[in-house]
């Protein structure tokens, strides 16, 4: 019995290393240069407005190029896309273009050896740049784009306008731009019966503080990004005020600790929200809703805020990648940008992005405020493992910002110490 | 009654003078042929997770991270390195913690519960159709869907706060650090229970029903039949449910991914595989989420035995 | 004193079964209602009943193709999991061979260790070296004999009375024989067992058909109503309507298939079958 066992476990083991050993044979691949036509493959976000706008613009270039055929198919958004793509690269089976790629999880996928550097193409980092701007230089990692910057939902206060009134706050001017403003009408909100002023995902993702420790951030450094020069830049009067400012909103219960369990503004249980432009559809002709900036400690009337911007990459297991580099280009004109604009609402990463489509912002007024907020974002910070440094963010924040156990000086230093440590 | 009763003939299972001799069995085994009906099911654990398997206990021994075919990094050999990152994570150390007390709720309430309602069950009631559907229903429907129930029974302003009144605890029980485990381990209860009544209800009717009659005539009460027909005649059952809900208990994941959003409030319903799942896939770290598993893999393996003698001797 | 227990037995199952089947009841109402919210005193609704979140489904997600794909992954993973499952539980309960403890000793691996762990090594294999990519195959292969079906049917094994066994082994049965006319024929309420259980399984999986398929022609109804509500959630006025009506959709074959199952579960005579 005692011989059978140890066989057991010896036959097993002897089996995992002769199948490990073969799984790990080297291909080829890899560094090719970037040439190479024929039919590519492509995911998009599942949105349902994007779908229509992608398989639109994949007929209007097949039409024109019968033997560079392009593949459309759909991925689900949010972190299962992200677990997706990363098995892909693994395996070699991802394919030519990613139209949904969020910033944070670029640095891991370059570390895989999983993206082509987009400035290995001639025209590469000149078509970036022209197209988006100054800005694009934060999309940088290793001083090679491995995303083209494509859409983003600038984060605005969004609130639902009935509230305002029936809390006896000016719906249409309610003059909370500082945080003083702010709390005092957060304050009234809850006084006149509204289940809570605001109502942030308090929940651990690392992904949560953008939508509400970050953009706040942001607003009140004028575009630090988190972590800058390899050091984390919170851990100072700016961090400790955007981390006050919501450990006032916690502990007084003007945001409740728990998730919501449906759409809050919706349902009408939380006043404000923070939210892009994307959210304007969500809330239909349910809410009576208005925008207003984020507020900073002082009131400013050009703040700076999160981007929250999804990406376009290519992936090097792509083997026609100088038709994926010409359908990249084909699907960020002007033309096409303006198609994505019109059927989603979301705003392409162009420079003067007002002044490009002036009839649609003419037409949807309500765009207007987040086209020329456009032109004060800023993304999360291009560094590596940066998923694992927003987790860490995050934990702390929730442990002393959320749940009041541990201070926030705490919550800074000791955060601002780990993150340094992991992006160093 | 008398046949079952009646001590074992002499059967070629028991040891004696066979053709094949003590040499050919004790090589082969008495029934060679076992081998051959089990062989699919081995081929199909090589085959399929042989190779996974063995690359998550290599990748806990290197510092590794995954790439792209083709590509050559350096994945130096790091001994125990990423065992010693893991064990002095306080935060891995407390989902180990919150995993034993998932445990200790889960575990016994869900083999005394499926076993009171499987016998309850099967003794020959009416509707016992529709009883079962409805026991059967939380274990088939999806996580996604149940989870929300769940939620708004749990809120703060929910079902269950409004009924308790005063008594609701303050933070509510899916944000209480104290709480949130503890209301876990109840979901996964009620939600799992239906398998195991399954399993006990397959059990229960292989017990003869002349074992509960003889014990009847002889004046035994409902209870005293219960713990000495029920309870011994079930206990390769009970091996088996101990063991699945040890084993499904530490895989936790889903519950408080979904229902805690990512193992809170403040990481109290963290557990081994959400941090897995963070490190190795959202966090791209596969080595340190390797030696997590790994360590997991053990002490469940222990458990699981510890179940499996208990069980045994009583 | 019958009558007492029996009385105690009623209200004890159904005290149980409104708690166990409160939560059905509300997906279903929710899934029939314009705007579902989760406030208690909504609890038993009058009005705002649509069909609109099912053909909103319906509209975005082809439903019967889904279907199909759900049913060939299942039933792929059941025909596995019952022919070679059912073997190796006999086998493992009833008969002495070398490898027994070796089989044992995978089994519990296989059982213990988290699917996160192995998740992208296996894509990488199916994928990578049997070139299973989009294929029902590559679908069904990490599914196809569910072992704790294998323990399911090791543990019905060991608890029937080993007289069963011997007397046709005195009989000069071989094994197959014995298998057969001996074993198969009690073997009915574990194999509903696992067949209830199998089926859980593939049907609600949701990542592993993900990974495994880009091809929406290809994915079963758990990933195609997964993408739906992941969508919804972020662009309907609706979301809890569209989640709601997502999960009955999924929830429904089940329900049927259990109604339709679950009159199997009678006992089987085994005292008779002993002696005759």
């Amino acid at each position: 019995m005692k011989f059978t066992k140890t066989a057991a476990l010896v036959g097993a083991a002897t089996l995992m290393l002769a199948a490990c050993s073969g799984g790990s044979d080297p291909a080829d691949g890899g560094n090719a240069a970037p040439a190479g036509t024929g039919p590519i493959e492509i995911w998009l976000s599942n949105n349902e407005a994007e779908i229509a706008w992608g398989e639109g613009v994949v007929e209007a270039w097949n039409a024109e190029n019968p033997d560079q055929q392009v593949t459309a198919q759909e991925i689900p958004a949010g972190s299962s896309s992200e677990e997706a793509i990363t098995a892909a690269i693994t395996a070699g089976t991802a394919p030519c273009l990613v139209y949904n790629i969020a910033t944070a999880a670029v640095s891991g996928w370059v570390q895989q050896g999983g993206l082509v550097d987009l400035t290995t193409f001639d025209d590469g980092a000149s078509y970036i740049e022209e197209r988006g701007g100054d800005s694009t230089a934060a999309y940088q990692n290793d001083g090679g784009y491995y995303q083209l910057p494509w859409k983003s939902n600038p984060v605005m206060v969004m609130y639902n306008k009935d509230l305002f009134e029936q809390a006896g706050l000016d719906p249409e001017n309610p003059g909370m731009s500082t945080y003083s403003d702010f709390l005092d009408g957060a304050r009234q909100l809850v006084d006149s019966g509204v289940q809570s002023a605001i109502w942030p995902s308090p929940t651990n993702e690392f992904y949560q503080p953008w939508f509400d420790f970050y953009p706040l951030y942001l607003a009140e450094t004028g575009g630090t990004q988190l972590v800058e020069d390899g050091a984390a830049t919170f851990d100072n009067e700016a961090g400790a005020a955007v981390a006050e400012f919501w450990s006032t909103i916690y502990s007084e219960e003007l945001a409740p600790q728990e998730a919501a369990t449906d759409d809050a503004m919706v349902s009408g249980n939380t006043a404000m929200q923070l939210a892009g432009p994307w959210a304007i559809t969500s809330y239909g002709e349910d809410v009576n809703v208005g925008f207003m900036p984020v507020p900073t400690s002082g009131g400013s009337e050009e703040v700076v805020t999160f981007a929250d911007s999804k990406n376009i990459s290519m992936f090097t297991a792509c083997e026609n990648q100088a038709t994926a580099w010409e359908f990249l280009k084909f699907s960020t004109s002007a033309e096409a940008d303006g198609q994505l604009l019109e059927a989603t609402g979301q705003m392409p990463m162009r420079v003067d992005l007002a002044g490009t489509y002036p009839d649609y912002f003419e037409a949807n007024p309500m765009y207007a405020a987040f086209a020329s907020q456009t032109e004060r974002v800023a993304d999360v910070p291009s560094i590596p493992n940066s998923v694992e440094a927003w987790q860490v963010f995050r934990e702390a924040y929730s442990s002393a910002v959320i749940f009041g156990n541990t201070s926030t000086e705490e919550f800074l230093s000791g955060s601002a110490e780990e993150i340094t440590g992991l992006v160093g | 009654m008398t046949d079952i009763a009646a001590p074992p003939a002499r059967t070629p299972s028991s040891p004696g003078p066979r053709a094949g001799g003590p040499l050919r069995n004790r090589l082969l085994g008495r029934n060679p042929i076992g081998s051959l009906f089990a062989l699919p099911y081995m081929v199909f654990v090589a085959v399929i997770f042989a190779f996974p398997l063995g690359f998550a206990c290599y990748i806990a021994f290197h510092d590794y991270f995954f790439t792209a075919p083709g590509v050559e990094v350096e994945r130096p050999f790091v001994g125990l390195d990423n065992f010693a990152d893991v064990l002095t994570d306080p935060q891995v150390l407390e989902s180990f913690r919150n995993t034993a007390v998932f445990l200790v709720i889960n575990v016994p309430l869900t083999a005394v519960g499926a076993l009171v309602l499987a016998s309850a069950l099967n003794a020959g009631i009416r509707w016992a159709a529709a009883f079962r559907v409805a026991f059967y229903v939380p274990y088939l429907t999806a996580s996604v869907s149940l989870v929300g129930v769940w939620m708004l029974l749990f809120s703060s302003g929910g079902l269950v706060n409004s009924v308790l009144g005063p008594l609701a605890p303050d933070p509510s029980w899916l944000v209480n650090s104290a709480l949130a485990m503890p209301s876990i381990a109840l979901y996964v209860t009620w939600k799992q229970l239906g398998f195991y009544i399954l399993l006990y209800l397959a059990a229960l009717q292989n017990i003869p029903s002349e074992l509960h009659e003889s014990a009847a005539t002889d004046g035994a009460t409902t209870l005293q039949r219960f713990r000495h027909v029920t309870i011994p005649g079930v206990r390769s059952a009970t091996t088996l449910v101990l063991i699945l809900a040890i084993i499904t208990g530490a895989n936790l994941f889903t519950e408080p991914y979904l229902l805690t959003n990512g193992g809170g409030p403040d990481g109290a319903s963290t557990t081994p595989v959400l941090l897995i799942y963070q490190q190795g896939i959202q966090q791209q770290n596969p080595d340190t989420a390797s030696a997590i598993g790994m360590l997991l893999v053990i002490a469940v393996g222990l458990l699981s035995l510890t179940a499996n003698r208990l069980t045994r001797e009583t | 004193m019958t009558r007492t227990t029996t009385w105690w037995r009623y209200v004890l199952l159904a005290a149980a079964a409104i708690v166990f089947a409160f939560p059905f009841y509300f997906m279903v109402v929710g899934a029939f209602q314009e705007n579902p919210t989760n406030t208690p005193d909504e609890m038993f609704p009058i009005s705002g009943w649509t069909f609109g979140n099912f053909t909103a489904i319906n509209a975005r997600i082809d439903l019967l193709g889904s279907l199909a794909n759900s049913l060939i992954f299942t039933a792929g993973v059941l025909l596995g999991t019952v022919t070679f499952g059912l073997l190796a539980g006999y086998a493992l309960a009833r008969l002495d061979f070398r490898g027994k403890s070796a089989t044992w000793v995978l089994m519990m691996l296989v059982q213990m260790v988290p699917f996160q762990l192995l998740m992208i090594p296996l894509y990488v294999q199916i994928t990578r070296s049997y070139g299973l990519g989009d294929t029902y195959l590559g679908m069904i292969l990490p599914f196809g004999i569910n072992t704790t079906a294998v323990f399911i049917f090791t543990q019905f094994f060991k608890a029937l009375p080993k007289e069963m066994f011997e007397a046709a082994r005195i009989d000069g049965a071989s094994e197959l024989r014995i298998l057969r006319s001996v074993a198969v024929p009690m073997v009915r309420p574990a194999l509903v067992t696992v067949v209830l259980v199998t089926f859980i399984g593939p049907w609600n999986e949701f990542l592993w058909p993900f990974l495994i398929t880009k091809d929406t022609s290809l994915q079963p109804l758990a990933v195609s109503l997964a993408n739906y509500i992941s969508n919804a959630a972020q662009s309907t006025a609706n979301p809890n309507g569209a989640i709601l009506a997502g999960a009955t959709a999924l929830a429904f074959p089940v329900v049927i298939l259990f109604l339709l199952f679950q009159r199997y579960f009678t006992a089987s005579d085994i005292g008779a079958a002993v002696k005759g």
